[in-house]
C-alpha cells in the first residue's frame, strides 16, 4: 500500500502503466485516507487532488461532458457570483456546457486552477468539501485531458512548481528504493547552446584579451556589440528564438516544445545561415566537397569581375586606344548640371565661419568624397577658377555614367567646401591621401585580346562609359552561362560528399543511407529551379530547419533493466554532459569516450564529469549584457553552468532590468552602474565556487564581497599605489596654486605616471588637448587628497573627472578595459571619494552577510520605488525552503495602500493580515520584512524614508552628502527588521529573528536549506521536476556534498552520475 | 469594452506566455475573436529623429490666450478649421479633418537622447539597443495582431543604425520587437522590401523552391510522429503543424497574386543594387510607393517606418544647401530652422501621399483610408537630446477609426503634472481603442510614480464610446 501510495506522490506524471492499473482499482477515498495517515504535515486535500487528477480520471475518461454531480456542486457553490453580465472577474459559468469548446475549455482550466489551489470559493464563502473538490476535479480534469488542454498538468512540470513534490518525502529514505531514471525525451535547445551553434556555422569565434593574454572565448555572440567592437554584421542579423523566460530561478526545462514561432524566426535565420555557408569563401575555406561543384562558377565570376575593375579602371583609356580620333565624336553630348551656390556660414559677429574638423567628412559619402578629391587633385590649379574645376569634375563624372543626381550632389559638396570649410586644409588633406587614377598595366594578352574585342564590338555611338562596361560585362556573362549549362550533371557521388559535408557541420553527425538519398533527391529539385550556388543554399535551409537542429536527443538504448530502464546511448550521452556543463556540444575526449564505449557506466559518467569540472583553460562570456554596461569583464574559467546556476537560482542579474529614479539613487547613473554590481556579484559567486568548500553556506553567510574590483587584487593595488605615488609626489609642492608653466615643470613626472591628457601623442603640441589641464589637474589633486589625506591606507583607483576612462592609468579590468561606475561603492553605503579602499577582495563590508544582502540581490527583489518584502519572501519560501506559495487569487487586489505617515511594513501588515490573506502571506512576510534593513537599491538603513511631497524636509540640491549620495530628504519613521522562518520543523531554524542578520544565519546551518537548494541544482540539471523516484539519487548527492566539506562539484559529479541522469524510460501516454 | 483574463490573453502577446516567442506571423496559430474587427484597420507608424520641437509644431494662427497657454504648456485643444498650419504641414491642408496635433505626451518611459530604438515604440527604455534590453512586444506588433495579414507587420527603415552617416541596404535589423529580447529585421532599402514583399509575383522560381522545401519538411516531419506518443509526440506535431501553416499563408499570399500585380509599384532602376546613386527624396517616396502597395494588397495592415535617424544621409535634400547632417542639424536647433522645416516638410509629402492615395481607393461604402491611422512622430521628444517631456506628434486618421481626435489641436497637461498621459497612455489608448483590452501597455513614468499621480491606463476622453 505504501508503494502504490508513493508512487501517486510523483504526482503520477510518469506513472507506469501496471501501477496506474493498480491505483485505478483503488477507490479514491481509500487511497485519500492513506494519504492522511501516512503523510503528515502534507495537506491531505492537495494529494487528493492530485490523485484524482492524474490517476482516477482514466477510470472516468469516457464520461459524457456534463456531468451531473460536478454540475450541481457548480451550480450551488459558484453560479451566484459568476453569472451574467456582472460575473466576478468576468468570468461567467452560466450556460458552461452549451459554449463553444475554447471557452469551455477556458474555463474548466479556471475552475481546475482554482479548486486545485483551493484558492476558490473566496474566504468569505464557505468551503466545498472533500467530496465535492474530488467530484469537480475528475470532471474537470477528465474533460480536459481528453482535449489535452490541461492548463495545471502542464504547470506541475513548471519547476516553479516543482515543490509540490513533498520535501520530508524526498529525504526521509522511504523512497530509495525506487528506481530513478528520466523518460526519453527531445530537448529544445536553450538560447545558449543556439547561440553556440550558431557561432560555429557562422565561424564566429568570440575573443577577448583576458588578463593580458588575448583568447578565443565561449559566450560571445556579437549580438551586443557594435561592428566597431568586434561585433560581426551577420551574426547580429540572426535572431534566437529559444529565449528562456525571463523568471527568477531554474529556466530551461525539458518540457519546452517548439512553436510557430520558432519556426517562423528560423525561416528568417536559416535563409541568412544559408548565404554565409554558400558565399565563395565560406566554401573554399570549410566545405570542399560543395567548393568543388562551384569552383568553374567562381572562377567565371572572378574572371568577369576582374574585367569589371580593369574596365572601370581603365574604361577610357581603352576606348580612346580602339576607338582613336572617332572616340569623342562617338561620346554623349554632355548635359552640365544648375547646383545653387550655398548660403555663408556666419559667426554671430558676422564674419565667416569656417569648419575645420575633418572628422565631419565622414558625413559624406565615401565614395562621392574620393571623387570629389580625385577630381580636384586632377584639375584644382592655380589659375583655375572654382567653376573651372567643377566643370572638368562634372565632364569626367558624366562621361563615366555617373547619376545626374549623384553628379548634382557631388557638385553642391564641392561648393560647400569652397564656401564653409577651411578650403586649404581641405587641399592639405587631399595631397595628404594622394587619390589619383590608377596606373595602367594591362592585364594578360589573352585576356586583353578579349576585352579589346568585346569594347569594339559592343560601344554604341552616344555611349557613356558605364554603359559600355556593362554591355561587355553582360555579354560575358550569357557566355559562361552558356559554358555551365554545358557541363556535366552533378553526380550522386558528389552530393553524398556534400550531404556529409552538411550533416557533419549542422548535426555533428553522418547522415544515413536514407537521408542522403533524400538529400540528392533535394538537391536535385532545387537545381531545376535555382543556379548551384543558391541551391545548395537552400539544401541547407532545408536542414537548418529540420526539427533535428532545434532539438536535443536524450534516448535510451541497448537492453532493458529489470524496471524497464535503459542507458542512454552514448551519443545522447556525451551531448547531456557536454550540455550540463556547457553550452556547447561534446569536446574531442567526450566524442571519444563515446565511440570507444566508455560512457556505459556511472563511473565512466563520473570520470568525465570530474574531467571536465577540472579544465579551467578556457573562458566563457558570463552575460554580455553585462560587459556591454560599462565594459565590465564577465568572464568566468569555469564551466559555465556552474555559475549559472546560482545566477538564475538568486536571480540577481535581474537587478539590471528593474528600473530606478536617478534622482533616487543620488549617486550619477543607476542605469551605468548596476552592471558593475552584478558583475561583483558574479565575481564573489565565481570566488565561492572556485574555493568550493561549504558552498551553499558560504553564500548565504559570508561577509566579505567584491565593491569597484576587477577580481585581481594584485591590479587593484598597483592602481591605487600609482595614486598614492601621485599624491606622495605632489603634495610635496604647493600644487593649489600652480599655473601651466609651474605645472608643466613637473611634466616628466606626469609622463611617467600617464596622467590625464597624456595618453595623446600630441598633447604638448596641440593646445586643444591642453585645454582646462591645470583645472583638472587640480581636481584630481583634491580628490586624492580626500582619498588619502585622512590617513587612508589606500585610495580607491578611480579617476574623479569626468570621462576618464577615455585615459590610460586607471585600474582596468580582467579584459583590459578602463574600470568605470566607481559609485558602486554607494549600495553599500560607501563613499567613494574618502574609502580607505581593500585592495585585497573580497573584504569585509559592513552591514551585509551573504547574497541576499548584496545589493543586486535586493534591487532584483524590489519595486521600481520600493522594496518588495512580498517577493524576497517568496523567493525564500520556495528557494530556500522547499516551500509553496499559491498563486494570487484572481479576485484579490494584490496592491498595498498608500499612506504616507506609515513604513511600508505597517502599510503591508494592513493588507496582509486580514485572515484570508495572511494564510498565504504568513508564508512570505516574516522572512521578506527582516530586509527591510535595506531601500530598494540595497543601501542599508535604520530609518525609512517617507517619499512623499508632504514629507519632504530638503530637496536634493539643498541636501548634505551622505555615503556618497545625495537625494531628497524626507520624514522617516524607524525600521522594523523582525521575521520568523515557520512551516516546517526543524529545531534551531525556525522560530523568531531579530533582523536580517540572524535570518541568513539560521538559513545557512540549516539543512532544509541545504536540501532545497540541491533540489533545485537537480532541476537545473536534469531540465525537469524530481519525482519520489529521485529520492536516492537526492540523498546521494546531498551525501556528496557533507562529505566533500560542502563542494558543489561534488553534488554537481553525483547528479551527473545518478540513475536518475544516466537512465532513460520510454514515454507512456 | 470588458476587460477580462480571456479577451486578455488571446489578444496580447503580454498574456500568451505560449506565444511569446514568437515574432512573426501569429496570427497564423491565433486568430482574431471579436467579428467587429474583421475589416482590417490600418496602422503607419512613422519616426523621426532629433525631436519635434513644440514651438514649431504649434499653430501660428493660436489666440493670445490660446497662445500663452500653449507656451506655459497648459492643457487646452482647439478646433484646427479656421487655423493655418505651420510651413511644413501646409501641405497636408486638405486633410485637415483627418489630422490631430498632438501635444503633451511624454516619453520619458522611453528616454531622450540621441536614440531610443526600440523604446519608443514599447514604451521602455531599451538601453543601449541590446537584446535584454527589449521588454515587450512594441506596439505596432501589438497592433498587428490585432489585424491578421499575411505579413502581419512590414518595418522600412532609412536609418544608418550605427551612427555613422550612411544608407543602409538589404535586410537589417529594425526597431520594433515582435517580443521581449527579439529585434525585428526591416528592409533598409526598397528594392530589397520590393523583392520580397512581391516575390509571389516577381520571383516565381524562388516561392516555388521555398514551397519544395517546405513540403519536404512536412514530409519529413510527419515521418518523426511514427512511434511518438504524449509530449513527445506534441513536440513533433506542433512543428508539423507549424509548417502547415506556413504552407497556408504562403498558399494565401499566392492567391493575392492578381491583386499584387495589380498594385506592384513602379521602382526606378536607381534603387538597383541598394540603391547607391538614390538620394534621399528618392527613396523616401520609393519606400512610400512600397507601403503604400504592401497596405492596398493586404499584404501587410500595419507598417512602421524609420523615415531617418540622426545617420540619415540629408545632403541630397535641395534645401541642405550648407551639406550637413542630421546630427549637427540637431545641435544647431536655433540656428537651421530653414532646414528643420525643410527635413519634415519632406516627410509630411510622403504623409500626404499615403493619405491621398489611399483615400483614392474604394473600400466599403468608403475608402480605404477610412480605416487608416498614419502616426508621425519623435523618437526622443522634443529635441535632438529630448527633453523626453513632451512629444509632439501629427496623427491622421480616417472616419472609420476609433480614436475621436481628428480635425483638432490637442495639448494634454504638462508631464508630472495630475492628468499628464505618458506614451504608454497613449499606446494603451490605441490598443484599447483596436481590441486588446490591456489594463496598462508599456513603462510606467517614474516622476509620476514620485509624485503619485496616477498614469495607468487608457486616455479615456480619446476613446470613442
Amino acid at each position: 500500500m505504501l508503494h502504490v501510495f508513493g508512487i501517486n506522490l510523483v504526482f503520477a506524471i510518469n506513472l507506469s502503466s501496471e501501477i496506474r492499473s493498480v491505483m485505478q482499482r483503488v477507490p479514491s477515498e481509500v487511497l485519500m485516507f492513506l494519504c492522511h495517515v501516512s503523510l503528515p504535515g502534507v495537506t491531505f486535500s492537495r494529494i487528493a487532488a492530485t490523485l484524482i487528477l492524474f490517476s482516477h480520471v482514466s477510470a472516468v475518461r469516457g464520461a459524457p461532458f456534463p456531468d451531473d454531480h460536478a454540475l450541481a456542486i457548480l451550480q450551488t457553490r459558484c453560479i451566484e457570483c459568476h453569472e451574467g453580465s456582472a460575473a466576478e472577474s468576468g468570468i461567467e459559468l452560466e450556460g458552461l456546457v452549451s459554449k463553444k469548446l475554447e471557452t469551455r475549455l477556458e474555463l474548466l482550466n479556471l475552475i481546475e486552477e482554482q479548486v486545485f489551489f483551493e484558492t476558490m470559493p473566496p474566504h468569505d464563502a464557505e468551503p466545498l468539501t472533500e467530496t465535492e473538490r474530488e467530484s469537480v476535479l475528475s470532471w474537470t480534469a477528465s474533460e480536459l485531458k481528453r482535449h489535452g488542454a490541461s492548463r495545471l498538468r502542464e504547470k506541475l512540470r513548471r519547476p516553479e512548481y516543482g515543490n509540490y513534490v513533498d520535501h520530508q518525502s524526498l529525504f526521509s529514505g522511504d523512497y530509495v528504493d525506487l528506481p530513478g531514471y528520466t523518460p526519453n525525451r527531445r530537448w529544445l535547445i536553450s538560447e545558449f547552446i543556439f547561440d553556440a551553434k550558431i557561432n560555429r556555422m557562422l565561424d564566429y569565434q568570440g575573443v577577448r584579451t583576458i588578463d593580458g593574454i588575448r583568447q578565443d572565448v565561449h559566450g560571445d555572440h556579437g549580438v551586443n556589440l557594435g561592428t566597431r567592437f568586434g561585433g560581426q554584421s551577420v551574426r547580429q542579423s540572426i535572431t534566437n528564438p529559444f529565449l528562456l523566460p525571463s523568471t527568477i530561478g531554474v529556466r530551461y526545462y525539458s518540457h519546452e516544445a517548439l512553436t510557430g514561432g520558432h519556426l517562423l524566426t528560423m525561416v528568417s535565420n536559416a535563409k541568412k545561415i544559408a548565404r554565409y555557408m554558400t558565399t565563395e569563401s565560406t566554401l573554399k575555406k570549410h566545405y570542399a566537397s560543395m567548393y568543388g561543384l562551384l569552383k568553374l562558377e567562381f572562377q567565371q565570376r572572378e574572371k568577369l569581375e576582374r574585367r569589371g575593375r580593369f574596365l572601370a579602371s581603365h574604361i577610357e583609356f581603352l576606348l580612346r586606344e580602339n576607338f582613336g580620333d572617332r572616340h569623342d565624336a562617338m561620346l554623349p553630348p554632355f548635359v552640365s548640371v544648375e547646383v545653387d551656390d550655398p548660403p555663408q556660414v556666419t559667426n554671430g559677429d558676422g564674419s565667416p565661419r569656417l569648419e575645420t574638423n575633418l572628422g565631419l567628412l565622414d558625413r559624406f559619402d565615401d565614395d562621392d568624397l574620393d571623387a570629389i578629391y580625385l577630381g580636384m587633385g586632377l584639375y584644382d590649379r592655380d589659375d583655375r577658377s572654382l567653376d573651372a574645376v567643377i566643370r572638368r569634375c562634372e565632364e569626367r563624372w558624366f562621361y563615366r555614367g555617373v547619376h545626374p543626381k549623384r553628379i548634382e550632389n557631388r557638385v553642391s559638396i564641392m561648393k560647400v567646401l569652397h564656401t564653409n570649410w577651411d578650403i586649404d586644409l581641405i587641399k592639405e588633406d587631399i595631397q595628404k591621401k594622394k587619390i589619383v587614377p590608377p596606373e595602367f598595366h594591362p592585364l594578360e594578352e589573352e585576356e586583353m585580346e578579349v576585352i579589346h574585342a568585346a569594347i569594339r564590338e559592343n560601344r554604341q555611338q552616344g555611349d557613356n562609359f558605364q554603359q559600355v562596361i556593362d554591355r561587355c560585362m553582360r555579354r560575358w556573362a550569357d557566355d559562361n552561362s552558356a559554358e555551365l549549362e554545358r557541363i556535366s550533371q552533378v553526380t550522386d557521388v558528389e552530393l553524398h560528399a556534400v550531404m556529409e559535408e552538411l550533416y557533419r557541420k549542422i548535426f555533428e553527425r553522418s547522415p544515413t543511407a536514407d537521408e542522403i538519398r533524400e538529400g540528392q533527391d533535394l538537391a536535385r529539385s532545387y537545381m531545376t529551379r535555382l543556379d548551384r550556388q543558391k541551391a545548395f543554399a537552400k539544401l541547407i535551409e532545408s536542414l537548418i530547419l529540420s526539427s533535428e537542429f532545434a532539438y536535443r536527443t536524450e534516448f535510451g538504448q541497448g537492453e532493458r533493466d529489470e524496471y524497464g530502464r535503459q542507458m542512454m546511448s552514448p551519443r545522447d550521452a556525451s551531448y547531456a554532459l557536454a550540455y550540463a556543463l556547457h553550452d556547447h556540444g561534446p569536446d574531442q575526449e567526450l566524442q571519444q569516450a563515446a565511440r570507444e564505449g566508455r560512457l556505459e557506466t556511472p563511473a565512466d559518467y563520473r570520470r568525465e564529469v570530474e574531467r571536465m569540472l577540472a579544465n579551467v583553460d578556457q573562458f566563457t562570456v558570463i552575460d554580455e549584457t553585462v560587459q556591454k554596461s560599462g565594459f565590465n569583464a564577465s568572464v568566468t574559467d569555469q564551466p559555465i553552468r556552474k555559475i549559472r546556476f546560482f545566477r538564475e537560482f538568486f536571480g540577481y542579474p535581474k537587478a539590471m532590468t528593474v528600473f530606478k529614479d536617478d534622482a533616487r539613487f543620488g549617486a550619477g547613473r543607476h542605469d551605468g552602474t548596476v552592471g558593475r554590481l552584478v558583475d561583483e556579484a558574479d565575481m564573489l559567486v565565481a570566488y565561492i565556487l572556485e574555493e568550493d568548500q561549504n558552498v551553499f553556506e558560504e553564500l548565504l553567510t559570508t561577509d566579505r564581497f567584491y565593491v569597484f574590483h576587477s577580481g585581481d587584487s594584485r591590479e587593484m593595488q598597483r592602481a591605487s599605489d600609482r595614486l598614492r605615488e601621485i599624491y606622495d609626489y605632489f603634495r610635496q609642492y604647493e600644487w593649489q596654486t600652480f599655473d601651466e608653466e609651474q605645472l608643466y615643470q613637473h611634466w616628466p613626472f606626469i609622463k611617467k605616471m600617464e596622467m590625464r591628457g597624456t595618453v595623446f601623442a600630441d598633447f604638448e603640441t596641440n593646445d586643444r588637448r591642453r585645454r582646462d589641464w591645470v583645472r583638472s589637474f587640480k581636481r584630481t589633486m583634491e580628490s586624492l587628497e580626500l582619498r588619502l589625506g585622512k590617513g587612508q591606507e589606500n585610495a580607491m583607483p578611480y579617476d574623479e573627472l569626468p570621462m576618464a576612462y577615455w585615459h590610460r592609468g586607471n585600474a582596468t579590468g580582467r579584459t583590459g578595459q578602463v574600470m568605470r561606475a566607481h559609485e558602486v561603492t554607494t549600495y553599500f553605503n560607501i563613499d567613494y571619494r574618502d574609502w580607505d579602499y581593500p585592495a585585497v577582495q573580497p573584504a569585509i563590508v559592513p552591514n551585509r552577510k551573504g547574497i541576499l544582502t548584496h545589493p543586486a540581490w535586493l534591487i532584483a527583489h524590489s519595486l521600481n520605488t520600493e522594496t518588495d518584502p512580498v517577493r524576497r519572501g517568496k523567493w525564500i519560501r520556495e528557494k530556500l525552503l522547499a516551500g509553496t506559495v499559491p498563486d494570487v487569487p484572481i479576485t484579490v487586489d494584490a496592491v498595498v495602500p498608500e499612506d504616507p505617515h506609515r513604513t511600508l511594513r505597517d502599510r503591508l501588515a494592513a493588507k496582509t493580515s486580514e485572515t484570508y490573506c495572511w494564510q498565504c502571506h504568513q508564508k512570505m512576510d516574516p522572512l521578506g520584512l527582516p530586509f527591510e534593513s535595506y531601500d530598494d537599491f540595497g543601501r542599508f538603513r535604520v530609518q525609512e524614508r517617507l517619499e512623499h511631497e508632504e514629507n519632504l524636509l530638503a530637496t536634493a540640491k539643498e541636501a548634505a552628502l551622505v555615503e556618497g549620495i545625495q537625494v531628497d530628504v524626507y520624514k522617516t519613521l524607524p525600521v522594523v527588521t523582525e521575521g520568523e522562518i515557520n512551516g516546517f520543523d526543524e529545531p534551531g531554524t525556525v522560530g523568531k529573528v531579530r533582523d536580517a542578520f540572524e535570518l541568513v544565519e539560521r538559513l545557512g546551518n540549516s539543512s532544509r536549506v541545504r536540501q532545497s537548494m540541491i533540489r533545485h541544482a537537480f532541476r537545473f540539471f536534469l531540465g525537469r521536476n524530481e519525482r519520489l523516484s529521485d529520492s536516492r539519487t537526492l540523498m546521494d548527492a546531498e551525501q556528496a556534498y557533507l562529505e566533500s566539506g560542502g563542494s558543489f562539484d561534488a553534488v554537481i559529479v553525483s547528479l551527473l552520475s545518478s540513475d536518475s541522469f544516466i537512465y532513460r524510460k520510454p514515454v507512456e501516454n | 469594452m470588458a476587460l477580462n483574463r480571456r479577451a486578455f490573453t488571446k489578444t496580447t502577446a503580454l498574456g500568451a506566455t505560449s506565444l511569446a516567442l514568437s515574432p512573426s506571423f501569429r496570427h497564423l496559430l491565433a486568430s482574431p475573436e471579436v467579428d467587429e474587427f474583421v475589416k482590417p484597420q490600418r496602422f503607419v507608424f512613422i519616426r523621426k529623429s532629433n525631436g519635434n520641437v513644440p514651438k514649431y509644431c504649434t499653430l501660428p494662427s493660436l489666440s493670445a490666450e490660446d497662445k500663452k497657454r500653449d507656451e506655459k504648456k497648459e492643457a487646452f485643444e482647439v478646433d484646427l478649421h479656421g487655423h493655418e498650419l505651420p510651413a511644413w504641414l501646409q501641405g497636408l491642408e486638405p486633410h485637415k479633418d483627418n489630422m490631430t496635433l498632438l501635444h503633451g505626451i511624454s516619453m520619458a518611459v522611453s528616454g531622450g537622447g540621441h536614440y531610443s530604438f526600440s523604446g519608443c515604440m514599447g514604451a521602455y527604455k531599451a538601453g543601449r539597443n541590446t537584446l535584454s534590453g527589449i521588454k515587450r512586444a512594441t506596439v505596432d506588433f501589438e497592433l498587428a495582431r490585432l489585424f491578421p495579414s499575411p505579413f502581419q507587420h512590414v518595418e522600412l527603415s532609412l536609418a544608418s543604425g550605427s551612427g555613422r552617416v550612411e544608407f543602409r541596404n538589404g535586410i537589417v535589423s529594425g526597431f520594433s520587437a515582435p517580443a521581449p529580447h527579439q529585434r525585428n529585421y526591416c528592409y533598409a532599402d526598397p528594392q530589397t522590401a520590393y523583392n520580397e514583399l512581391f516575390k509571389s509575383v516577381t520571383n516565381t522560381n524562388e516561392v516555388a523552391s521555398d514551397n519544395a522545401l517546405l513540403n519536404y519538411l512536412h514530409e519529413q516531419e510527419k515521418r518523426r510522429l511514427a512511434g511518438l506518443d504524449g509530449d513527445e509526440r506534441k513536440k513533433i506535431s506542433d512543428q508539423v503543424d507549424s509548417i502547415q501553416a506556413i504552407r497556408q499563408r504562403n498558399a494565401e499570399v499566392a492567391a493575392l497574386g492578381e491583386v499584387i500585380s495589380n498594385h506592384l509599384p513602379n521602382l526606378d532602376e536607381i534603387h538597383k543594387d541598394g540603391g547607391p546613386n538614390a538620394t534621399l527624396l528618392q527613396k523616401q517616396e520609393a519606400f512610400t510607393e512600397i507601403l503604400i502597395a504592401a497596405l492596398m494588397t493586404g499584404l501587410t495592415h500595419v507598417v512602421t517606418y524609420t523615415i531617418d535617424d540622426l545617420g540619415t544621409p540629408i545632403t541630397t535634400l535641395p534645401a541642405n544647401r550648407g551639406k550637413i547632417d542630421l546630427h549637427r542639424l540637431g545641435h544647431n536647433a536655433g540656428h537651421d530652422q530653414e532646414l528643420r522645416d525643410a527635413v519634415k516638410q519632406s516627410h509630411m509629402t510622403q504623409v500626404e501621399k499615403i493619405v491621398r492615395r489611399l483615400k483614392s481607393v474604394p473600400e466599403g461604402d468608403g475608402t480605404m483610408f477610412d480605416r487608416t491611422t498614419v502616426i508621425y512622430m519623435p523618437e526622443t521628444g522634443a529635441g535632438h537630446h529630448g527633453p523626453d517631456t513632451e512629444a509632439p506628434m501629427v496623427v491622421m486618421s480616417g472616419d472609420k477609426t476609433r480614436l475621436d481626435i481628428q480635425g483638432r489641436y490637442i495639448r494634454l497637461p504638462f508631464h508630472g503634472t495630475e492628468g499628464h498621459q505618458t506614451l504608454s497612455n497613449w499606446y494603451t489608448t490605441l490598443l484599447n481603442a483596436y481590441g486588446n483590452p490591456v489594463s496598462h501597455y508599456g513603462d510606467l513614468d517614474l516622476e509620476m510614480t514620485r509624485k503619485r499621480r496616477r498614469q495607468e491606463g487608457a486616455i479615456k476622453r480619446f476613446l470613442t464610446a
